[in-house]
């Protein structure tokens, strides 16, 4: 909910090149304040997984089998390959929403003729990375249900999927940002005018994508 | 309007806060939180009185640079423009350094208090747990072998050494008169302990639960006596026997004891040797030991009012205490005494044990002199009432409405003839009730 | 935007949203003034819905064992009255100023996302509602303003009233997140030329600070509430007992925020009080750095002391002996701001209006509420002292003595602004002293009646404890604040028709705010001044005030290309169209999108109801009408 509000004043569109203290677009400075508000959401977010960790009731567990009273026996939950395999699937993304910046904000320039100036295929890209990543998640999250886990059965599932599921709407949020600048660069296309428009989209996505890294970290890696 | 001046309100509100301190130090304050009574509360006190100190320093240097500055500075025509002073270091370093000075003489005891007061109680302390529920308190002698509710004793001269602990949502225990409150918190057990002087009176406390709970926060309370350690010793012997009451009219039905049973818990297996049924009012008969009733001040015998129910009072000088007790016992009268499968007696055949009762352990019932959570004074009127219509004497309290005609507020209905007691079997399940000495 | 040579394209178009009058510019607007007058009357009207909670509170409390109310409707009052008073009145006030000051007090034209802003107000204006209208229907939240865990869980807190405290709060979040980036944004970006951020009035500054408290503090009273609602309305586990669940977990979440809050509650009082005693004395604010930094301090402090809140649930003796040195540190950055505007006052030449008369009441009795906190950051004294009526005490001698008291102040001074008109002193005069006594006898016997052993939140309690004087004096003194906020609105808004009539400066004031018409007009400054002080209107107007202080020379190179002229007082009245200004239009765009908010919400009752589709039916057609909304406003050219 956060996220549409910050992206509906990082949007507001000014037409005019107006006079600003700092010399730097309004809408860089919001998502930067944006960004720091989001790392204490994410901040609460994380260190509830992590108090909660090892304190469940009851079974399925990330890193741990567990028999049920009833004989019944659980895999442990997290898979580290499969989640690597997304996890390297967002971090490219991140490099493609690098390239395409570099393509809005250098168009025409020499050098930026070919395939690094297509700023249509490198956003394509990185929203396709981030489509993959999603459909990870979608697949992992299934998968989990079918092995027991739902974000009913204890305070792993609760805090588990609240967890990533938050960050899986931010990708959500930021593939449909993305995909609305590649529009418009179909549209009209987008030139070093626009670079404000894709810059906070990408700052956006870095973020997003760092999160992720803390995540992976925390929650799959260290047992 | 006319017009107004602060100099003269300054002499009134000087005159309104000297009375309001006045009234302070002249009254009865029976739940004051500055006496010394414990090695807990007196650290308390230390630190108090020290901030009182340094805080009314504070405060008067404050106000009286205020109000000089108001009287002295007051624009006059024709009076000189103002010098321009826009700050000053040296001033500001020092009112800086003072006030963290000041801290200094409060952040050391206060961190040596913190220390000495969550040391590990020591290993001969008496142990009572605390258990709360929506809204009555359990005590426990888990050394020996007692549960009661809402009434608890404590030996003067002797560490006691609480664990808390709740059945539901969040309490806080408190007896202002002899220490900070500790937290009753879900899924935690908390500590804290204290030891009431040997210099003590013994007395009775009221004691308080302090974190809102829900409807009837404000009418969980529960008394605290503080008695001389022989008549701790007393009342410990005399809470570990069944109830005179229930004993008594064992005895007269042993005969006809070997009625089916459906699946009850026995709390006390072996029933010692039933004495002769005494009248039930003898507190002073052999084995009985409560805090005397004479002994307690007015602040702490509850005047909650009584809500208008109806009952027929005359039947309470009939109530029989046999007919009472085999409404309660009789499984056949479940539907409409259903007492059992929420409430403990020793001695009894109980349905539930004191981990899964809803309600407080009755066993010495009849020697406790308030109920309902210290709400009402454990008279026949008032145990009456509460049988016939509990929710409407305390909000939300899960004891349904047992009285025929009755409204019940917790399921809006009204109980049926058919379903409810009427005032004779109440007047008789009171009898018994106050028998369980 | 400032330069005469700007082609005035959109000209036309905004003299066609200025023109507008009636419910529907209410509706549209995006002009900040207009926004800080909604949040001002808005927020008023909510101070009524909460006295008035206040004052049945108090009627139940006069005597022992009353019963004018029942057990579950005072538990509703009380936890409706700290909710309105903290999300609905007092931090809405202070955004009334900072909507109405801060684009004024730094030289701009509107804030840096106008449509942002509006939108802010609207969710503000429906949360609100969705809160607070339970309670004619026996509904209203009940667990506390604090909800802990697990009494405003599912198992124990089952009926419906917590679920509008949970959605409520969460909507109320988002208002106040929005409007935070903006003003940000506004700060840092929308400052005149030459207004450096140590050129920048004290309101400004404070208000800095707590747009930072605020989008610190937020996200995590966010996180919780998500916990707590997935908890009610779709099974996990986050605080139920059976599950492990740890109530504590949301004591620290929640005091993560709350007490960031108290200086978000605070701050723009201070700030406002900053800006009333240097103008009334003639003289310039005291040690301005020390004040900015103490403000900083205060912040940063702010988040580093929560679980004072949570001395009695035992973390510890280390735990407490942190808590305890650090809640004690928080009182110097306190302490040098009191001593400060005392400083500011001395050697003034002092008048008193009934603006100054609040402000120096705020110091007077903040300061009371200051050392009964310090009093509670020593652990073995605040177990005798939490949870009872002495905390009660303390912190209405912060939030009524400092917050309500500091905005009192800002009203009065700020209204010949806002309106062109005085508020009448005489009126003023006795509300602030029927005020200021009754301020008093409420809370003074509260400090008592809580040593005395007085719980909180208890709605009845026996005869014979001690309590009977104490508290028949607080509910004596409740009603006098009473007649004290009624004979306010009397005054507001008689004085809004019939006030004796205010130039541009009425107080001789030295911020930029008073060197354009009162009220001023939409596009606020005609030309955006060059600042080379602190106190540009004093430069102007009476030189000696600011001589001794260091007048640096601005960026001539950025005074330049802003086109900005140098300080001077505006006097003459056109319209934006006249001067070539654009303004932004209005539009109706942000109050569907807070609309689709409220109504994607209220699915989440209608799932506790038990109708499934219907839920599923408005939460997607409420996020529906939300994105397409929102499609439209971020489409369609702002000005």
């Amino acid at each position: 909910m956060t996220t549409a509000t910050a992206a509906a004043g990082a949007h507001e569109a000014h037409e005019h090149t107006h006079y600003t203290t700092t010399g730097l677009d309004n809408r860089k400075i919001a998502i930067w304040a944006f960004i720091g508000s989001e790392c204490m959401l994410f901040g609460s977010l994380i260190s509830t997984y992590l108090v909660y960790k090892g304190r469940s009731v009851v079974g399925p567990f990330p890193h741990e089998a567990w028999t049920s009273p009833t004989g019944q026996v659980f895999k442990p939950i997290l898979d580290i390959p499969v989640t690597s395999a997304s996890t390297f699937v967002l971090l490219m993304s991140s490099l493609f929403m690098v390239l395409a910046l570099a393509a809005v904000e250098n168009k025409g320039k020499p050098g930026y003729e070919g395939t690094l100036g297509s700023s249509k295929l490198w956003l394509l890209a990185t929203a396709l990375a981030g489509a993959v990543f999603l459909g990870f998640q979608a697949y992992e999250f299934t998968s989990f249900v079918h092995e027991g886990l739902t974000i009913k059965t204890n305070l792993f599932g609760s805090s588990f999927f609240t967890l990533t599921g938050f960050h899986g709407t931010h990708v959500a949020v930021g593939v449909l940002w993305l995909m609305t600048l590649l529009f418009i660069d179909m549209k009209r296309g987008l030139g070093p005018k626009d670079t404000i428009l894709v810059d906070i989209c990408a700052l956006y996505w870095h973020f997003v994508d760092v999160v992720w890294i803390v995540i992976f970290t925390l929650v799959y890696l260290i047992q | 309007m006319p017009k107004l001046h602060l100099r003269r309100f300054a002499p009134a509100a000087a005159l309104a806060v000297a009375l309001l301190v006045l009234a302070a130090c002249g009254g009865e304050y029976p739940n004051s939180t500055f006496s010394k009574n414990t090695e807990l509360n007196e650290g308390a006190v230390f630190l108090w009185d020290r901030m009182m100190l340094l805080g009314t320093i504070v405060f008067v240097v404050v106000e009286v640079l205020l109000v000089y500055t108001i009287f002295k500075f007051r624009r006059r025509e024709g009076g000189p423009a103002p010098r321009q002073i826009h700050g000053n270091a040296a001033l500001e370093i020092a009112w800086t350094a003072i006030p963290a000075l000041i801290l200094v003489f409060l952040a050391v005891p206060t961190v040596r208090i913190i220390f000495e007061n969550q040391r590990k109680a020591p290993a001969e302390a008496l142990q009572v747990e605390v258990i709360g529920h929506q809204w009555w308190w359990e005590f426990r002698y888990p050394q020996y072998g007692i549960t009661t509710a809402n009434e608890l004793y404590l030996p003067i001269g002797k560490t006691v050494n609480f664990s808390l602990r709740t059945r539901d949502v969040l309490h806080s225990f408190w007896v202002p008169q002899l220490g900070g409150k500790r937290d009753l918190i879900s899924n935690r057990v908390n500590h804290i302990w204290f030891t009431p002087k040997a210099t003590m009176e013994p007395t009775a406390l009221n004691g308080a639960c302090v974190e809102y709970c829900g409807s009837s926060h404000a009418n969980m309370r529960f008394r605290t006596f503080t008695v001389s350690p022989a008549d701790f010793e007393k009342w410990v012997a005399h809470q570990k026997t069944v109830a005179l009451g229930s004993t008594a009219a064992a005895a007269a039905d042993s005969l006809a004891k070997t009625a089916v049973k459906p699946t009850p818990i026995r709390t006390a297996s072996v029933l010692p040797a039933p004495s002769l049924a005494p009248q039930p009012d003898s507190s002073a008969s052999a084995g009985v030991w409560a805090f005397p009733a004479d002994k307690i001040a007015a602040y702490a015998w509850p005047q909650t009012p009584l809500p208008a129910i109806a009952f027929d009072e005359t039947r309470l000088a009939a109530g029989d205490p046999r007919a009472g007790r085999a409404l309660l016992t009789n499984p056949a009268n479940l539907g409409k005494a259903p007492c059992l499968t929420c409430h403990v007696i020793k001695g009894e055949t109980n349905y539930v044990n004191d981990d899964q009762a809803k309600g407080p352990n009755l066993t010495h019932f009849g020697s406790r002199h308030t109920f309902g959570a210290g709400l009402y004074r454990n008279d026949a009127k008032s145990l009456a009432l509460w049988i016939k219509n509990a929710p409407a004497m305390k909000p939300g309290v899960s004891m349904p409405t047992f009285g025929a005609g009755e409204y019940n507020a917790l399921i809006k209905q009204i109980v049926p003839a058919s379903a409810g007691l009427d005032d004779r079997q109440i007047a008789d399940i009171v009898a018994y009730l106050l028998s369980l000495k | 935007m400032a330069s005469s040579a700007a082609t005035p394209t959109h000209a036309g178009a905004a003299s066609h949203s200025s023109e507008q009058s009636g419910l529907w510019s209410w509706l549209t607007t995006v002009d900040h003034k207009k926004i800080g007058i909604l949040y001002l009357y808005t927020a008023l009207f909510y101070l009524l819905v909460g006295g008035l909670e206040a004052v049945l509170i108090r009627t139940q409390l006069a005597k022992p064992n009353l019963s004018l109310v029942s057990a579950d409707f005072y538990n509703q009052l009380f936890t409706m009255h700290g909710t309105t008073m903290v999300f609905l009145v007092v931090m809405p006030l202070s955004a009334a100023f900072f909507n109405y000051l801060i684009p004024l007090q730094i030289g701009a034209r509107d804030v840096a996302f106008p449509r942002l802003n509006a939108f802010s107000y609207w969710v503000y204006a429906l949360g609100g509602l969705f809160i607070t209208l339970p309670i004619f229907w026996g509904l209203a939240p009940d667990g506390g303003w604090f909800a802990y865990a697990p009494l405003s869980g599912p198992t124990y807190g089952g009926g419906y009233n917590m679920d509008f405290w949970v959605i409520g709060l969460q909507v109320l979040g988002i208002s106040s997140l929005a409007a935070a980036f903006n003003f940000i944004t506004t700060i840092i970006n929308m400052r005149a030329p030459g207004m450096t951020l140590m050129r920048m009035p004290m309101f400004t500054w404070m208000s800095f600070v707590v747009q930072f408290l605020v989008i610190l503090a937020f996200p995590v009273i966010t996180a919780a509430l998500f916990f707590l609602q997935f908890d009610r309305f779709f099974g996990t586990q986050f605080y139920e007992v059976a599950a492990g669940g740890d109530p504590l977990l949301w004591q620290h979440l929640f005091w993560v925020f709350g007490h960031p809050e108290v200086y978000i509650l605070i701050l723009p009082a201070f700030g406002l009080v900053s800006e009333v005693l240097p103008t009334h004395s003639r003289k310039p604010l005291f040690g301005y750095n020390a004040m900015a930094y103490s403000g900083i301090m205060i912040g940063f402090l702010g988040f580093g002391v929560w679980a004072h809140h949570m001395f009695a649930v035992g973390m510890g003796p280390v735990a407490d002996s942190i808590f305890a040195v650090a809640t004690m540190l928080i009182g110097l950055p306190t302490g040098v701001k009191i001593f400060n505007w005392i400083a500011t006052m001395y050697g003034g030449s002092l008048r008193f209006p009934v603006a100054m008369k609040f402000a120096i009441g705020l110091i007077a009795m903040f300061t009371i509420g200051g050392i009964s906190g310090v009093m509670h950051s020593s652990p073995p004294s605040d177990l005798q002292q939490t949870d009872t009526y002495f905390i009660v005490a303390h912190f209405h001698y912060v939030l009524y003595g400092g917050a309500m008291m500091g905005i009192f102040a800002g009203i009065y001074h700020y209204f010949p602004k806002m309106t062109g008109r005085f508020m009448s002193e005489s009126l003023g005069n006795w509300q602030f002293w029927l005020n200021f006594i009754g301020l008093n006898l409420t809370f003074f016997p509260m400090h008592f009646s809580g040593m005395l052993g007085m719980p909180r939140r208890i709605y009845t309690y026996d005869a014979g404890q001690g309590w009977d004087l104490f508290n028949m004096m607080s509910t004596v003194g409740t009603y006098m604040l009473l007649v004290a906020g009624l004979l306010f609105a009397y005054n507001f808004f008689r004085s809004k028709k019939h006030g004796a009539p205010a130039g541009s400066d009425p107080w001789g004031a030295p911020t930029l705010e008073w060197s354009i018409p009162s009220p001023p007009p939409d596009y606020n400054f005609a030309q955006i001044p060059e600042v080379t002080s602190r106190y540009p209107m004093w430069d102007l107007k009476a030189p000696d005030r600011t001589a001794g202080i260091e007048h640096s020379h601005p960026d001539a190179a950025v005074i330049a290309e802003a086109h900005a002229v140098p300080m001077h007082e505006e006097t003459e009245r056109r319209t934006a169209k006249e001067l070539g200004i654009p303004m932004p239009f209005n539009t109706i765009k942000p109050f569907l999108v807070a609309l689709g908010i409220i109504i994607l919400f209220s699915g989440l009752i209608v799932l506790h109801i038990g109708n499934f589709p219907l839920a599923m039916a408005t939460m997607l057609g409420g996020g529906a009408f939300m994105v397409g909304s929102l499609y439209a406003w971020l489409t369609s050219p702002l000005e």
